[in-house]
């Protein structure tokens, strides 16, 4: 059974038929989840897709982590359920506080769409763990915003912890800290990515093949992971509000503290689940 | 026939009895009416508002939206002295073909005779969402003319049901006033709106949404009851409580229906339904705070709407979207009510009040209302109107007197101003551009006898975009569009919302949009207009398309000092679609719906086609900044998917974009593409500024609107599929049938009285026309003379190696990547090729590999030469930068930029350039499929070079067999295919080098381009190419220089020996020619392929290294040659 990743549409969200695709083209199956429906179907990851959530015309990203669909996330994420942010969910991802910092507009002030040069960093994450350390890969980027940025102590840690998962090269082309294309989190199981890997897996599309790798490697991750694909899914359905599979490379796997967890955030929704219902 | 006016009544209300009406009533019915911007009465609402002791009307302005209960605080008695006020008389306004006796002659002739025989008149007010029709009502049938009655036997039963649905009945209880099916009453199922809101929406937002839209009467009306002094106050909030609400509706379901059925009388009805009403009245007339009036629903407690705001944005959720879809139909009311607070009007203040003497002499019956009526351009006939500021004629004038019988209302004339503009009515163009429909015709005859073959144009022109079969399931729809003149006020909103106006043509076709391109001219690039104006368009355009998830796969960027003040902003959108989803703009099936989806109505482009688009610029241009429209690509991305899924369940009976002339056009149009016609209540289109007035409401060109006809059934689930994208969708009136003379009437109300009352078809299709006059331009002669031959040319290797990276860099032909960057092409994931190919290369069907290339084209240097040759070079561009790629071309689109066409030179340009065009797409047997006119685009005396910008469709069976332009791989021989010539005028050399602009144009030969297109296609097909680019301006030097710096492949060349001097080989821009590099080992196969397509071809080298050589002549390192094509734009623009 193939794995399966759940892509979030938000209203303005672009690239979200783009990593469906991507998905299923590595293999997966892509199960696409609205953004105002809480529940995560079982899917076994998650991927917030790029575009113009909202229009952001607020902060980007500001507005669409408050969606229902995030509070769902948000917790499975904290449980090590892999969660991919690209561009602007990079952005949500930062927003939500599952990643440190901000993306910010780009110096030159310009959108910027190009075929760019990235340097693979940390692999000890769920999306990159296929790439070879220092690998080399061509992946577009197309943003306005996508400008890392953050306090010198985070930019510090973060390469203290091995949690840049790529560095531009060959030029910047956004002004980003140090290069920063991409982070992980602490467990390795969220990344946000300013490039787009769903637009570099079909030769005739892409200007490369390397985005493969970033689905390669959650499905790998998952299929490794204790308890495994396979059961995170059997709880998180058996549940019902689908938290997902915890497949974090650490691969724990708690299904009783996910179900307590998930009753007591749902407790906490109260009024708006009984409303729903 | 008989005079209506007197045998008609208004559209009467069965359920009441006309006599119970009195002058109070009809007082308050006014005072609620005229002063308060309040939408329109319902008069559907009246049996409810009615008060216990009929003896008054609230028939006025109640609550259609909500805020009836302000007004009816305003009530004070002082109102009570007037006179009944006369909205209007419905029999005035029957079929034109009464009216012709003048109005001086005919005053409202049935004011008299109706004011004092039914003063129930003055009560009806236009269903909330439907107009009074001008039809009697059935009590009154008796008293009318054999034909109402007949009419009414017909068609009134069948109507009935369709419209007094459950849902409707509802709302609306006198459905039966009304003879005809199409005037029944637009009501949103109250019911189910009461119900499911509070499910959908968190608690907060349910009080707002409700309010205005369509606050089913019976809500309001149930919260009257409970609480009918306090509600003036917070009237919305209030009106929202479903409480009361299961209660009366069922009983207003029933009166409705028994009314329907013609088995209740009226009285009878009255006493149940409007006891509840008449107590709310008297209450907030007499003991309200006069001081309120009108102003109350903003009495500073947040709107409905602000609180709705506050919610969204502290949850990041739309308070409608929380549904699934498999719900959706239930809770289609969600969002009709969001319409409604959204639409809230604002409060007018009381000394707007018209005042009282204020009624003229001649009109009796009539009464200042504070803005001008059908009625009252009857009674005020002779009153003199603005029109030539609004750019008419005083002959287009007269012609709109005479089609009406009398001078038109302030809205109409706007309306005709902005539909006879030269930029909706093509009246200086359509002579000459039936030359393309006929053109359909020609090439259908030559495919006859060619043999049998299917037609591939499936909607040509006159739709809102051409559509053309590509397989047996899937279409394609292009068109290309210019916002030359917004563009250059506003350079940011008037390049973004061209994208937005283009990309909704598209979806009104039914396609899901694909991608779009940008053809753009600009003046001098380092002139500082340029400077404002370049980097605003760039960024309009990629803000609005990439934000709006649109790959840009293409298009131009040119300077000309002739564009300095008239750049150029074309946009080009293609969207595929099912065959069988092509939607329709004709507003069919009278009784239908038709729903106003998308953003609110604004004062932004107010007149943009008239003031603007059919003008040219003078001093004083900054000030026409208003008329630019303001874009929001967020809104319209939700408008692309909430339409695609309406589309997808069929619940569209037509559809029209909202562009230039707004909501006229769309209205106009959709009516007379159906020969129908249509009641709208104007009130109802939600307003951002809701001080507008009606005939900026109606002119108003806000984007990120689409004007939907559906059937009642299918109205709620495509408010629920609007609501669930958080898109505002309100029903504002509905599809009417043809009148005795045969077509539809388009009838608009505002404030309860008729604004509008015209044949539709005299605004969409019956424009002026004219033949203006042509000469050719004397210039021309002095011009071909000027030839390009007597330039000094470079001779030697070192001036040619100059000129080549000199050219190179130029702003015309340097690399474009700080524009293209700045554009999302990936997005959608099926962009093949983009720019800078010479094509865009989309993938339609990802199972079948099927594809489409698009490439637009347009050289005004040639144009100005010769309009003729240069119609068909562009053309000839277009088609064979779609060939180079592989791909068979199949159909075009083109924008045609002219000067003004008061101007005979300009006019003989045009002309000529329309004549070029259509020969040359016989001769090459590809029809026009559809496009656009821009006139005017003329500073002073000056206008730009004749500029037709044509696009060209092509479609590839498996789009993996495309052919790139760049170079890829070592030791591919490198062929120059077609004739080389000695060809310079106009060419980038003579301008680049020489500021010199002479001679004639290269000649065109289309039966070459075609040879060239064929081998192409077969080498493409067959696998022997790695790239073909096209070669047209800077000629070979150019073609080189792109092909290898694509991909940093260098070429070994020697250019062949036939007798040109080296110069003219590199830079002569001779048509039909090609740069192709072959395969390694197919060299031979691909030599006797060109010969047997008749193709002429040169070795010239291979691909290799890194550098690119001229045998014997000079070479020019990539990196250096690199430098100078992509140094030019970021030293201009940073």
């Amino acid at each position: 059974m193939s794995i399966i990743v759940g892509v979030v549409t938000f209203p303005g969200s672009l690239d979200d038929r783009d990593a469906v695709r991507a998905v299923r083209r590595c293999g997966g199956t892509a199960v696409r989840l609205w953004h105002a429906d809480p529940s995560l179907h079982g899917v076994d990851a998650v991927i917030l897709p790029g575009g113009f959530s909202y229009g952001d015309y607020l902060r980007c990203g500001a507005i669409a982590r408050f969606a229902p669909v995030m509070d769902s996330i948000t917790a499975a994420a904290r449980e090590g359920m892999p969660v991919l942010g690209i561009c602007n969910g990079f952005q949500i991802l930062c927003e939500a506080h599952l990643l440190p910092g901000a993306l910010v507009r780009n110096q030159h002030l310009h959108f910027r769409n190009r075929d760019q040069r990235l340097q693979v960093g940390s692999v000890a994450s769920a999306w990159t763990n296929a790439f070879a350390p220092g690998q080399d890969i061509v992946i577009p980027i197309k943003n306005g915003e996508g400008c890392f940025v953050a306090d010198a102590r985070t930019l510090d840690e973060l390469e203290a912890s091995d949690r840049v998962i790529a560095r531009y090269i060959g030029g910047n082309p956004n002004g980003s800290l140090r290069d920063i294309a991409g982070i992980r989190n602490e467990t390795g199981n969220v990344v946000g990515l300013m490039p787009h890997p769903e637009h570099a897996v079909d030769e005739l599309t892409g200007p490369s093949l390397d985005g493969q790798s970033f689905f390669l490697s959650v499905f790998r991750a998952l299929a490794a992971g204790p308890g495994g694909a396979e059961a995170g899914r059997g709880a998180a359905n058996g549940a019902g509000q689908g938290v997902g599979a915890a497949a974090s490379p650490a691969g724990v796997s708690e299904a009783g503290g996910r179900g307590q967890e998930r009753s007591s955030r749902f407790g906490r929704r109260g009024k708006a689940s009984a409303t729903a219902r | 026939m008989s005079n209506p006016e007197i045998t008609m009544d208004g559209p009467e209300n069965p359920q009441r009895d006309p006599s119970r009406r009195t002058d109070l009533s009809s007082a308050l019915a006014w005072r609620r009416s005229a002063p308060s911007p309040e939408p329109a009465t319902d008069p559907r609402r009246e049996p409810t508002a009615a008060t216990a002791d009929s003896d008054v009307e609230p028939d006025g302005y109640t609550e259609p939206n909500g805020y009836a209960e302000p007004n009816g605080a305003a009530g004070d008695s002082e109102d009570d002295t007037w006179t009944p006020p006369e909205p209007w008389s419905p029999p005035a306004w029957s079929p034109p073909a009464a009216w012709p006796p003048s109005p001086a002659e005919q005053p409202p002739p049935a004011d008299e005779p109706r004011m004092a025989q039914q003063p129930s008149m003055v009560d009806q007010p236009p269903m909330a969402g439907h107009p009074p029709t001008a039809e009697p009502s059935p009590t009154d049938l008796a008293d009318a003319g054999q034909w109402y009655v007949a009419e009414e036997q017909t068609e009134w039963p069948a109507a009935q049901p369709s419209v007094a649905g459950p849902q409707w009945g509802a709302v609306e209880a006198p459905a039966a006033g009304s003879p005809r099916p199409g005037v029944e009453p637009l009501v949103v199922p109250a019911a189910q709106w009461a119900v499911t809101k509070p499910e959908t929406v968190d608690e907060a937002a349910v009080p707002a949404p409700t309010g205005q839209a369509w606050p089913p009467p019976s809500m309001v009306e149930a919260h009257v009851v409970e609480t009918p002094i306090a509600e003036t106050q917070v009237v919305e909030a209030q009106v929202i409580e479903p409480v009361a609400e299961e209660d009366l509706v069922p009983a207003d379901v029933d009166a409705a229906d028994m009314v329907d059925a013609g088995v209740v009388e009226a009285g009878v009805v009255d006493a149940d339904v409007v006891d509840a009403p008449a107590a709310y009245l008297e209450a907030s007339t007499v003991d309200a705070d006069p001081t309120v009036g009108d102003l109350t629903a903003s009495d500073g407690a947040p709107g409905p709407y602000e609180r709705q705001e506050a919610l969204h944005v502290a949850t990041g959720q739309y308070p409608l979207v929380s549904r699934e879809p498999a719900t959706l139909p239930a809770d289609g009311m969600a969002e009709s009510s969001v319409d409604g607070d959204a639409m809230t009007p604002p409060p007018v203040p009381p000394e707007e009040l018209p005042p009282i003497d204020a009624i003229l002499p001649r009109a009796e019956g009539y009464r200042e209302v504070g803005f001008d009526t059908v009625h009252r351009s009857l009674a005020t006939a002779a009153e003199f109107q603005p029109y030539r500021e609004l750019g008419l004629e005083p002959d287009e004038y007269a012609r709109i007197k005479q089609i009406l019988g009398r001078r038109p209302t302030e809205s109409e004339l706007a309306m005709y101003a902005v539909m006879w503009s030269e930029h909706c009515s093509y009246k200086s163009s359509k002579v000459h551009l039936r030359q393309f429909a006929e053109l359909a015709e020609r090439i259908k005859a030559q495919n006859a006898e060619k043999g049998p073959r299917s037609d591939r144009m499936l909607a040509g022109m006159g739709a809102n975009a051409g559509v053309v079969r590509v397989s047996d399931r899937l279409a394609v729809t292009f068109k290309v569009e210019s916002h030359n003149h917004p563009s250059f006020v506003e350079p940011h909103q008037g390049a973004a919302t061209g994208v937005g106006g283009i990309v909704r043509d598209i979806l009104a076709m039914g396609a899901r949009p694909v991608a779009v391109m940008d053809p753009l001219r600009f003046g001098e690039p380092d002139h500082e207009d340029t400077r404002r104006v370049l980097p605003g368009v760039v960024a309009g355009i990629g803000g609005y398309g990439n934000c709006l998830g649109l790959p840009n796969i293409g298009g131009e960027v040119v300077f000309d000092e002739c564009y300095q003040g008239n750049p150029l902003v074309n946009a080009l959108c293609v969207g595929v679609l099912p065959v069988d989803k092509l939607q329709q703009k004709a507003a069919n099936g009278p009784g239908n719906v038709v729903v106003l989806i998308g953003a609110k109505t604004g004062r932004d482009g107010i007149g943009g086609v008239s003031v603007l688009a059919s003008s040219t610029f003078g001093q004083g241009s900054e000030n026409r900044r208003p008329s630019v429209q303001v874009g929001d690509p967020f809104l319209e991305k939700l408008l692309i998917e909430a339409c695609l899924e309406i589309y997808d369940l069929n619940l569209v009976a037509g559809i029209q974009d909202l562009g230039g002339a707004g909501l006229t056009c769309a209205l106009s149009e959709m009516a007379a593409a159906a020969g129908q016609g249509m009641a709208v209540n104007l009130d109802l289109v939600p307003l951002r500024e809701p001080s507008m007035r009606a005939e900026e409401v109606l002119v108003s060109e806000s984007q990120e609107r689409m004007l939907l006809v559906v059937t009642p059934e299918n109205l709620p689930v495509v408010l629920s599929i609007c609501a669930r994208w958080g898109v505002l969708a309100t029903a504002i009136g509905e599809v009417t049938a043809p009148e005795a003379h045969g077509s539809g009437q388009l009838r608009i109300w505002w404030r309860g009285e008729v604004i509008v009352d015209v044949p539709p078809g005299s605004l969409a299709d019956d424009g002026p026309v004219y033949a203006r006059p042509m000469r050719e331009p004397f210039e021309r002669e002095l011009m071909k003379v000027d030839r390009p031959e007597t330039l000094p040319r470079p001779e030697s290797a070192a001036q040619l190696r100059e000129t080549l990276l000199r050219m190179a860099g130029s702003p015309n032909l340097c690399d474009k990547g700080w524009v293209t960057e700045q554009y999302d092409r990936y997005v959608l994931g099926n962009t093949v090729l983009a720019q800078p190919e010479d094509s865009g290369v989309i993938r339609v069907d990802e199972a079948t590999g099927l594809g489409i290339a698009l490439s637009v084209d347009g050289n005004g240097r040639y144009a100005r030469l010769d309009p003729y040759i240069g119609a068909k070079l562009a053309l000839a561009e277009a088609y064979r930068n779609v060939a180079v790629t592989g791909a068979a071309p199949v159909a075009v689109t083109d924008c045609l930029n002219f000067g003004s066409p008061e101007d005979p030179g300009v006019m003989w340009q045009f002309a000529e350039t329309v004549r070029g065009l259509a020969d040359g797409c016989a001769e090459l047997g590809i029809p026009v499929t559809g496009g656009n006119v821009s006139f005017y685009n003329q500073t002073g005396g000056n206008p730009i070079h004749p500029t037709p910008v044509v696009g060209v469709l092509g479609v590839f069976e498996d789009v993996a067999r495309r052919v790139p332009m760049g170079f890829s791989g070592e030791g591919d021989a490198i062929f120059l295919l077609g004739q080389t010539r000695d060809e310079l005028g106009g060419s980038e050399w003579a301008h680049v080098t020489h500021r010199h602009l002479g001679g004639e144009p290269p000649a065109v030969d289309l039966a070459a381009e075609q040879r060239l297109a064929g081998l192409l296609a077969e080498a493409a097909r067959l696998g022997y190419l790695t790239a073909a680019h096209d070669l047209s301006e800077g000629g070979l030097a150019q073609g080189l220089t792109e092909c290898c710096l694509r991909r940093n492949m260098g070429a070994h060349v020697a250019l062949p020996p036939d007798g040109q001097s080296p110069f003219v080989h590199l830079f002569s821009e001779s048509s039909a020619r090609a740069l192709v590099s072959v395969r390694k080992g197919q060299e031979q196969a691909f030599a006797s392929l060109a010969d047997r397509h008749g193709v002429p071809k040169n070795a010239l080298g291979i691909v290799a290294g890194t550098s690119l050589v001229f045998d014997e002549l000079f070479e020019v390192d990539l990196d250096e040659l690199r430098r100078a094509h992509t140094a030019t734009l970021p030293a201009l623009f940073g």
